[in-house]
């Protein structure tokens, strides 16, 4: 017991003494060419199978985006988007035909694409009460939601610019004169149902001032049903987003064509955003989106052609390493 | 030029200046104290005895800590952003903001407070030291901080003054009593003090209750060598002297014990009147890395300015769903634009301030604490045995300032010399003694290219320290035959007779220790016991030396003689004199002192004798040795008696005592008659020309600044390899024919103004010469010899350019004769004029002045007294040690304090950036990126460990290859590691960095989903952007290290496993407090994708492939010195790395652990004694001289006097 004190100790001591000795054991990478040559070919010999791999699984995934802001607009309208938009009267229905160019496999995706829309402008991110969605009007507190906090005096569940502005285009799908059966449950995060917006809590006082920003919810359905809203109000990172509508449990064929019946009523046209409706197949990572396989190409090649750079020089004009006619001092008493 | 002004800029202020040796004239120039009267002394209101040096105490501490903290810029800035953090313009939460300022002030609060807890319980237990007071007929025992004015007192043996008190009795016999005064100025030899006669018999409780005294004496003041006043008792006034006075700080030895009467107290006193903070120096490098912060700040001002503007110009109505109505906030009120931008400026200001690194002052410190009290202090390589002194770093602000240095200042005695004086050669009556040789001798010899035998010791020569003298001729009695005998005896005499040395312990020859003052002394006093006179005891009236019988060989006799008068040495005499009564009757002056003083005070006759010993002096001088002339007089008796009472009138007057002592002493000191001369050698301390040329490899330029003459300079300069005859040397010197006549005529402007002439035409002649030879890269190098008198006109405003345009092209100057603050002005010169980085290395009082005006003061500790290191901010034992603490210390602190700093900068540049990037993604609107928590911790914990790990461990070659390439240094010196172009590199890749961590995972995620076609939201992607971030930050650090060790790894590793656990945690807990809606479950989410892990293998890789090319390619092509020797050594690295821990493991010898542990307690008393050729008072006569006010000294001798308190059982 006593001798494994004292080893301890004397180990102990021993650290201590070499660390103020600053001998502690080190390893000393030295970047000599061979190492230089050899990670270069080892990040190449990683990064280009990565690379044509994600490359190869981001092809695998069938997207179809069809742009229908303007084209939904009839055609006298289109001088004045902003007033036929606003101008309730005025039906909004519009019909777009979609054309499959390759099989794709259920579940397919359908995503509303807004751009130059900044959902994560300052003012707007923080036009939220977390905790009036969770508890609903026993919350009182909801000064964040600033200016869409009260109406008539009455608080606004749920409150804030997001929900105000809640997306309210809706969209159905027609192949061959049947409709295509969209699934729009399960389409939020699990995460944000269970533990954000309140089972209990159900829509009050929602879109009846005199501004009304985009969609109305159902009250009573309560917010943790309400999955649109939920989707919506997980902010987006960049000014153009993708958010998840609802999914077609259905394969589509090849050269199958899909009416698109939707309501228009999403104004975007002040600002002059464009909307896209996206249909997309899924995989292993995600969706279409050749960047990340682009980069990893791009640099496992650019890695390659550095080794080979390097080895060349290495070979043509060797660099003596560790030649002491390099030292600068060296240099100079030969020179003189 | 500008900037530099004549004597140190620090000296301006008047306040600072310390007299000491000379008194300063007080209002009211009176104080009058009556002893044993507390009611009368109630009146004056003097000071109590109880000191505080504390700095604060608990109610100034908050406000009076803080302030200081927030003298610093980065403080006061990120005070400022924790206030807009708290108003609604700010887009993260202030608490969040607030956690890593409050913690970095927090941190320098408590060490503050430490420190100060410490001072404090020092002062305390000071405070409270019992001491016994006369109280109603009996001692009664009282706390120190209870004493008051007036009191009378009694100190035992072994115990310190509580206050500066006067003696009034001594159990000792002649009312003498023995201090030791090593806590004022480090000199361990006992000094005497001795009570009036008239007070002798107070020593009993019941006598000294009827004391009743009245003193009166100037002012407090911070003279330590100076006290004036008088003891009015019984109607009758005494004359009181230094010598009746015991100053607070000093102890008491050999005495039973003493009674005294309190004069000053507390604050008062002279040693609390002389410690003064020493100005803190500041490093370069940080002084450099100020600019880069501001630098830091206008990036960051243009930042929020680009930021702001565009947000002026993007915020628009026509964004609906920003609600931007009639009644909007002004910060997003597109009618009122301007407003918007202003606003929005404080935002981006709050959202970007982790630009500026909070946490590098913090770090900073932290790692140059390490470095000196881990580093420097324990480095064994820089661990003295023979004297236990290890190094020691009394500040640790300058450790990269070791790095750079480019210009060395020593001085001579004790530093580059042993100031181990032993008794080498003489020369008696016209004749040369002493067969031995010296270093520097052997050396000229060697350069000559003569073969140097060695020299046959006689068997049974005496050889003991201080005593290196071996003539058959005079040994053992044998001076009896020589021709000149009557000379030897005189001779011999005046060595045992005419000095201050103090006789201790058994009084037989080879027990008995002499205390001097001086080393010198002691070396004259043992060779006159070694030659047969063996002084043995010392009285105040009477010195008895047991002499060898004049006729008879092995006969001795005691003779006692009377000791009639001391005319002391000091620097303005440069002699001593004793006045003493042969047993016989006969009055003689014996004196000794510099050859100049000495020949100016020769009778008449005997030309040949003193034109021969004239030679012999030189010939000692030219071999390094230290001379004295010894001469004598014979006084006619009536003579005497009338010089004896202008002595005594002298002596009792109470102004300017001193000159009248010195104007008396002139009158008697002439008409000598010279005996001989001595002849000391000051060895060369180990290591010193080898560790000067290593030194001088490195590109140093090592200057000498001595007191010592020309020759004796210059030879110790040959010696130690500064001058060789390879060099050109321009010798400026005022010893000149046509100066030394234009001085016989004695006008002193006309003196001042030839010597000026003359200078300026000497210095014209060599700037003429010196081109030809440094132009040419194969011509001789440069040297300059230069004397101190020359120097004072060199000085001189219109010459100093010439002077510092050539010395700055000389490899090594010698400036000798120059007193102390010629060697600051010289040092200034060069750190002023020339804005090199200066070091100062010195032992002595002399040195303090030049400690200080360097950028980095060095002094030498475990010999002489404590002054220089006092002064100093790093002190080492020997001189050789430099080569470590500069080579080896200095430039890896320099080489690793760099990458810290530019580390900081790099991270916080490349995390910051990505939050701008951001900006333009989000309408200009300030919104975060990144989660407030990752904000605040990014600096604090996820990225912070591992760069003081750099900090410390980070060593590119090891410490023998830094001595055997000492050229390596020169990186240093030239900055090669802190340079603009270093930072815009450093900033290339911060900025790159920021691109790839913000534009790929923009890119990448924005069709990110996981398999049931989920999107990702803004938290989602700031999370994987801030893993991405904390990754790749911390495994670039790797890619700078050296070397790598495991606490590289384990803190590298820690911080990104501490980033995960933090957000594993983060994400899924929600309190009911702070609910963080956010970023609930958003990690579980990113990792069950797989683009999180393709993604994090591909950012940090992306970023850090250019790196890596940039680091290949700089190695490949551009390499740096150390990298070559790196590689040269690159195969060896390791076996030596195993050979030394060999070597480490068998040094941890039992016996060496615990000599280590010994040497960290507080130093015991050292062996070695002051230097009497250089009294104290040495520097202030300089400086009232050229009318020059000369930098206080900062002796800490009030610390210093608590920490031996403490460290002293009761």
């Amino acid at each position: 017991m006593t001798d494994t004190n004292r080893e301890r100790r004397r180990t102990r001591e021993t650290a201590f003494y070499l660390f103020t000795q600053q001998s502690l054991p080190a390893c000393k990478p030295v970047l000599t060419p061979g190492w230089v040559i050899t990670i270069f070919l080892c990040m190449g010999l990683i990064f280009i199978p990565v690379g044509l791999v994600t490359l190869r699984a981001s092809h695998s995934v069938v997207e179809i985006v069809d742009r229908y802001d303007i084209e939904c607009v009839p055609e006298p309208f289109r001088i004045d988007k902003i007033s036929y938009i606003q101008d309730d009267s005025i039906p909004k229905n519009c019909s777009r035909f979609m054309k499959v160019h390759k099989y794709m496999k259920a579940p397919i995706y359908i995503y509303y694409q807004l751009d130059n829309y900044y959902q994560n402008h300052r003012r707007y991110v923080k036009s939220r009460s977390d905790k009036q969605l969770l508890h609903g009007r026993k919350y009182h507190d909801t000064s964040s939601c600033q200016p869409v906090e009260l109406n008539d005096g009455q608080p606004i569940v749920p409150c804030g610019l997001i929900a105000w502005s809640l997306f309210n285009d809706s969209f159905t799908f027609i192949r061959e004169r049947a409709e295509l059966k969209v699934n729009r449950k399960n389409i939020a995060w699990k995460s944000d149902r269970d533990h954000k917006f309140g089972k209990s809590v159900r829509p009050f006082n929602f879109q009846n001032g005199t501004l009304i920003g985009g969609g109305k919810l159902n009250p009573k359905i309560p917010l943790s049903d309400q999955e649109d809203l939920i989707v919506w109000m997980r902010t987006s990172a960049l000014p153009s987003f993708r958010k998840l509508y609802g999914r077609i449990e259905e394969d589509l064929d090849a050269d199958d064509v899909i009416v698109v019946n939707l309501i228009n009523n999403y104004n975007t046209y002040s600002f002059g955003g464009k909307k896209k409706l996206v249909l997309s197949t899924s995989n292993w990572l995600g969706g279409k989106n050749d960047f990340l396989g682009h980069a990893c190409v791009v640099i496992g090649s650019s890695s390659l052609i550095l080794a080979i750079v390097f080895t060349l020089l290495h070979l043509k004009y060797r660099r003596p390493y560790g030649d002491t006619s390099y030292l600068p001092w060296n240099r100079k008493s030969l020179s003189g | 030029m500008s900037g530099w002004e004549p004597g140190s800029s620090s000296l301006k202020t008047p306040s600072r200046t310390v007299t000491l040796g000379r008194v300063q004239p007080q209002t009211p120039a009176l104080r009058t104290i009556f002893c044993n009267d507390r009611d009368s002394n109630f009146a004056h209101r003097y000071k109590g005895n109880s000191i505080s040096t504390t700095k604060y105490n608990i109610f100034t501490f908050l406000p009076k800590g803080l302030y200081e903290q927030f003298r610093r810029v980065a403080n006061l800035y990120f005070l400022m952003v924790s206030i807009l953090s708290a108003t609604p313009y700010s887009p993260v939460n202030p608490v969040t903001n607030m956690v890593p300022f409050s913690l970095v002030l927090l941190f320098s609060l408590i060490k503050e407070a430490f420190e100060d807890w410490q001072r404090f319980q020092n002062d305390n237990s000071i405070n409270n030291t019992p001491v016994d007071v006369l109280q109603a007929q009996g001692w009664e025992t009282l706390q120190w901080k209870k004493l008051q004015v007036g009191d009378i007192i009694r100190v035992k043996q072994d115990g310190f003054f509580p206050a500066d008190i006067l003696l009034l009795a001594s159990t000792n016999a002649d009312g003498v009593c023995y201090i030791e005064t090593a806590n004022l100025d480090g000199e361990t030899n006992l000094k005497i003090r001795k009570a009036l006669e008239k007070t002798w018999d107070y020593l009993t409780p019941e006598k000294a209750c009827e004391f009743k005294g009245e003193v009166q004496c100037e002012q407090p003041n911070n003279s330590l060598y100076t006290f004036t006043g008088n003891l009015v008792i019984d109607n009758q006034t005494l004359p009181l002297s230094p010598n009746q006075i015991l100053l607070r700080g000093c102890s008491l030895k050999n005495t039973d014990f003493i009674v005294g009467a309190v004069i000053f107290t507390g604050h008062e006193t002279k040693v609390m009147m002389n410690s003064m903070n020493v100005p803190s120096k500041r490093s370069t490098l940080e002084r450099k890395l100020d600019k880069l912060i501001l630098a830091l700040f206008s990036t960051l001002f243009s930042m929020c300015l680009i930021g702001a503007m565009s947000s002026g110009i993007f915020i628009d109505r026509k964004y609906f769903y920003l609600g931007l109505g009639e009644t909007v906030e002004d910060q997003f009120n597109p009618s009122r634009r301007f407003m918007v931008i202003i606003l929005t400026m404080l935002t981006l200001l709050t959202l970007y301030s982790t630009l500026i690194p909070i946490s590098l002052y913090v770090s900073i410190e932290t790692i140059k604490f390490v470095q000196s009290s881990q580093f420097i202090n324990k480095d064994l390589n820089m661990y003295h045995a023979e004297t236990n002194t290890p190094a020691s770093a009394r500040t640790s602000n300058l450790n990269e300032e070791l790095g750079q240095v480019e210009y060395i200042f020593s001085d001579k005695t004790g530093t580059l010399t042993r100031n181990l004086m032993e008794f080498f050669k003489c020369s008696i009556g016209g004749e040369i003694y002493g067969t031995g040789m010296t270093e520097i001798e052997r050396g000229i010899a060697e350069r000559k290219g003569i073969k140097v035998q060695e020299v046959q010791t006689s068997t049974g020569s005496v050889r003991e320290k201080g005593f290196n003298f071996d003539d058959v001729r005079l040994m053992r009695g044998a001076w009896r035959n020589e021709p000149n005998h009557d000379a030897c005896k005189e001779f011999f005499r005046c060595l045992a007779i005419c000095h201050t040395v103090l006789p201790e312990g058994d009084m037989s020859p080879e027990k008995i220790k002499y205390q001097a003052a001086s080393p010198d002394e002691a070396a004259l006093v043992l060779a006159a016991k070694n030659f047969g006179f063996f002084f043995y005891r010392r009285t105040p009236t009477t010195i008895y030396v047991r002499e060898s019988h004049v006729e008879r060989m092995g006969k001795i006799q005691d003779v006692s003689y009377e000791i009639l008068n001391v005319l002391e040495f000091n620097s303005t005499r440069k002699r001593q004199s004793v006045v003493c009564r042969h047993p016989d009757g006969r009055l003689v002056l014996y004196c000794k002192g510099a050859d100049t003083v000495i020949y100016e005070r020769l009778g008449s006759g005997n030309d040949d004798l003193n034109k021969v010993t004239r030679d012999h002096l030189e010939q000692f001088g030219s071999a390094g040795l230290r001379t004295l002339c010894l001469a004598y007089r014979d006084l006619a008796s009536d003579l005497y008696e009338s010089w004896n009472e202008k002595f005594i009138k002298a002596k009792s007057s109470l102004r300017d005592r001193e000159k009248r002592l010195d104007e008396v002493a002139e009158l008697i000191e002439k008409e000598l008659i010279l005996i001989g001369a001595t002849a000391i050698e000051d060895k060369l301390q180990d290591g010193v020309p080898s560790c000067i040329q290593t030194l001088s490899r490195a590109g140093i330029k090592i200057w000498v600044l001595t007191g010592d003459k020309m020759e004796t300079a210059i030879n110790i300069a040959y010696a130690c390899n500064l001058l060789n005859n390879e060099m050109k040397q321009f010798i400026i010197s005022s010893e000149t024919d046509a100066i030394r006549e234009v001085e016989e005529r004695g006008d002193q402007a006309e003196i001042a103004l030839f010597i000026k002439e003359e200078v300026k035409n000497q210095l014209k002649q060599c700037l003429d010469e010196a081109p030809q030879y440094f132009c040419s890269p194969s011509g001789p190098k440069l040297g300059l010899v230069i004397d101190g008198k020359c120097l004072m006109y060199a000085l001189d405003p219109s010459l100093r350019v010439m002077l510092l345009t050539l010395s700055l092209n000389c490899a090594s100057v010698v400036c000798c004769r120059v007193s102390p603050l010629q060697k600051a002005q010289v040092t200034s010169l060069v750190k002023k004029g020339a804005r090199k980085i200066t070091l100062s290395i010195g032992d002595g009082a002399n040195d303090v002045s030049m400690i200080q005006a360097a950028h980095i003061g060095i002094g030498i500790s475990g010999l002489e007294g404590m002054q220089a290191v006092m002064a100093s901010d790093f002190a080492i034992a020997q001189f050789r040690f430099l080569e470590d603490l500069l080579l080896v210390h200095g430039r890896w602190a320099y080489i690793r304090l760099c990458k810290v700093v530019m580390y900081f900068f790099y991270k916080n540049l490349a995390f910051t950036l990505t939050q701008f990037w951001f900006t333009f993604n989000t309408g200009f609107s300030g919104q975060r990126f990144y989660d407030d928590w990752f904000q605040s911790l990014y600096n604090v914990i996820f990225t912070a460990l591992p760069v003081v790990f750099v900090g410390l461990f980070d060593k590119d070659i090891s410490p023998s290859l830094s001595k055997k390439y000492p050229e390596l240094y020169k990186e240093g010196v030239r900055n090669m590691f802190f340079k603009w172009s270093v930072v815009v590199v450093w900033a290339f890749f911060a900025v790159y960095h920021s691109l790839v961590f913000f534009y790929f995972i923009s890119a990448s995620s924005s069709t990110c989903r996981d398999r049931s076609g989920k999107m990702f939201g803004l938290w989602d992607v700031s999370t994987m952007a801030f893993t991405c971030v904390v990754v790749t930050i911390n495994l670039r650090l790797l890619m700078m290290c050296n070397s790598i060790t495991k606490w590289h790894c384990i803190s590298v590793g820690g911080s990104i496993l501490v980033w995960f656990v933090f957000i594993f945690l983060y994400s899924a807990i929600m309190t009911p407090l702070d609910r963080n809606d956010n970023m609930y479950w958003v990690i579980y989410i990113l990792m069950g994708t797989s683009y999180f892990y393709v993604t994090l293998l591909l950012v940090p890789v992306a970023a850090l492939l250019v790196d890596f090319l940039y680091l290949s390619v700089q190695r490949w092509f551009f390499p740096y010195d150390y990298q070559i020797v790196q590689e040269i050594h690159k195969d060896d690295i390791h076996s030596t790395g195993t050979s030394d821990l060999l070597e480490l493991k068998q040094q941890l010898t039992p016996d060496e652990a615990r000599s280590y542990e010994i040497s960290k307690l507080p130093k015991e008393v050292s062996k070695h004694t002051g230097f009497a050729f250089d009294s104290p008072g040495y520097e202030s006569f300089f400086a009232s001289q050229f009318s020059k006010y000369v930098p206080p000294k900062a002796w800490d001798v009030a610390r210093r006097a608590s920490m031996r308190s403490k460290a002293t059982p009761k």
